[in-house]
């Protein structure tokens, strides 16, 4: 049974952990942050969509994101996913070429920098499954 | 060792020092052309008052393969002195110094025959002296594959896996070398460091680094059998019956950048070099659980799988995330072959290569196993039987896309 989310705004909490992991993590952080992609993911089912990019000169962290699209930047890097596959994917439980071609994943703009950043963004996994086995158990992919 | 003589008595344990004259013959030059070779400074950062230490009689052996290439005294005096030939250490050479054994010795201590040690021998790969010059470490290796061929392993798969186990250490090894040899030793030359300098890094180097390697093998060893266990037990659910003995059922595709030989020509091959290698990272980086890299030739990457729809499924992602020039191309077929030394050959895998090598940039093609193996998510398009290189009969191929398109 696919593993649910209780709500948008539980989902929206989640992936805010999620990216402040990402950007506080002394290894991934600056790793991103020197890679420069700025991205949008949209999660259709949640209808929520979050921008991310680098953190400029003077923001904290080494990323920096929106929950809009009314930003002023332009995303390099744009994919589209349910909450599901997202949660299933920061577990590192997706493999992003095969979600693509599953249409599980669909990926616009810059893809190749989506294929880039595979590597980097590896740690997250088992940062991401800690965090939800302290607070979110029922999201973790056995 | 002779069986009524006891070892201690003639021979060196590991950590002792040899004497000049066992040194000597231990190296394989006259004692006075050894004192020469002291004398005239061949031996800067070993002390060898108390005798010849485990790195000096290697750094030793070094000089004569150096002298037998035609290198004369003073060009090696000059390397020396430039830092271009460093040295050994202690740690780096091992058992070099401690109890040796003969052929005959080695087979008496091991339990195993003296023709199955040679035979053992040549399926690692080691160079061809190795076999005179057997240490107390070599004999207890021995000792497990006797074990191994006492507990029922057949001689021929203990053969495969210790062909494969010389195979795969022996790139390590080279890799190790060279890569300190390019990023380290050559860099600290270019930039004019001292010998001593280059010496005392280097030794570094090798003190600190080389007692990590050896846990690190042992663990991604471990790591790898418990994955490549689990992919056997899924294997033994998947296997059609009828297959032959030695046989597997995977699928295998063949991975390159299309025209990278004239990108070799346009940009040079360092930076081809580097496009390559970014190339084979995205892969290895990218690939389901069940695939892996068997080996990559040049820009070429060959992958198997144990599960034939992910793999066309990643093909298919991988291309659609591949937007940049040189665009691989890639072919993928899937059929029974013969697993031999940590390969796979026969005819399905030189069909899934001779597929590839039609594949256009930016192409995903295969053939008619791995349409009945993919999802519905995807869609194949015919592209007609086609009379592939070295093949009596035209294969039916397939261009591979997701449905609904890039």
């Amino acid at each position: 049974m696919a593993i649910q989310f209780d709500s948008a705004e539980q989902f929206r909490t989640v992936i805010d952990g999620v990216m402040t992991l990402m950007s506080e993590d002394p290894e991934m952080g600056p790793k991103l942050r020197d890679a420069d992609v700025p991205q949008r993911f949209e999660f259709d089912d949640m209808d929520l969509v979050v921008n991310a990019r680098a953190a400029r000169e003077g923001e904290q962290g080494n990323l920096y994101w929106e929950w809009t699209d009314e930003i002023d930047w332009e995303p390099k890097v744009k994919l589209t996913m349910s909450s599901e596959v997202a949660n299933r994917y920061f577990q590192g439980k997706e493999n992003v070429p095969v979600a693509i071609a599953r249409r599980r994943i669909k990926a616009g703009g810059d893809v190749k920098s989506a294929l880039a950043l595979i590597p980097i963004t590896k740690p997250v996994y088992g940062l991401y499954r800690s965090m939800l086995e302290a607070d979110y158990p029922q999201l973790v992919v056995k | 060792m002779i069986d009524d003589e006891p070892a201690a008595d003639r021979q060196p344990q590991a950590g002792e020092k040899l004497a000049g004259a066992e040194a000597a013959e231990r190296i394989g030059v006259s004692l006075s052309t050894l004192r020469r070779w002291v004398a005239l400074g061949l031996f800067p950062k070993h002390d060898l008052s108390k005798g010849w230490g485990p790195s000096a009689i290697a750094q030793a052996r070094s000089l004569v393969k150096l002298r037998e290439r035609g290198y004369s005294i003073e060009q090696l005096q000059e390397a020396i002195d430039e830092g271009r030939i460093v040295g050994y250490t202690d740690e780096l050479v091992g058992e070099i110094v401690g109890e040796r054994f003969t052929l005959k010795e080695a087979a008496k201590a091991s339990g195993l025959k003296a023709e199955a040690i040679e035979e053992l021998i040549a399926a690692i790969g080691l160079p061809s002296g190795a076999i005179d010059d057997l240490g107390s470490e070599d004999v207890e290796m021995f000792k497990h594959f006797a074990t191994a061929v006492n507990s029922g392993y057949p001689r021929d798969a203990l053969l495969q896996t210790v062909r494969v186990y010389g195979q795969a250490v022996s790139k390590i090894a080279d890799a190790e070398v060279r890569l300190v040899h390019l990023h380290v030793h050559e860099p600290l030359l270019r930039k004019g460091v001292s010998s001593e300098r280059i010496a005392e890094q280097m030794g570094t180097i090798t003190e600190e680094l080389l007692p990590l390697f050896s846990p690190v093998i042992d663990h991604l060893h471990r790591r790898f059998l418990n994955h490549f266990v689990e992919q056997d037990i899924v294997g033994h659910m998947e296997t059609e019956p009828g297959s032959e003995i030695g046989q597997v059922r995977v699928a295998i595709a063949f991975a390159d950048l299309a025209g990278y030989t004239q990108l070799t020509e346009e940009v040079g091959d360092e930076e081809a070099a580097g496009i390559v290698e970014r190339f084979v990272a995205n892969v290895s980086q990218s690939l389901p659980d069940e695939a892996r890299i068997l080996k990559t030739i040049g820009d070429e990457v060959m992958i198997v799988s144990s599960d034939a729809a992910s793999l066309i499924d990643w093909a298919v992602g991988f291309q659609i995330l591949s937007n940049e020039r040189p665009l691989p191309r890639i072919g993928i077929h899937c059929g029974n072959v013969v697993f031999r030394d940590g390969d796979y050959f026969g005819r399905e895998v030189n069909l899934a290569a001779r597929v590839a090598a039609r594949a256009a940039a930016g192409e995903v093609l295969v053939t008619w196993p791995v349409v009945e193996m993919a999802g519905k998510h995807l869609e194949f398009e015919r592209i007609g039987e086609v009379k592939l290189k070295g093949f009596s009969h035209a294969t039916e191929l397939f261009l591979a896309d997701s449905a609904g398109g890039k």
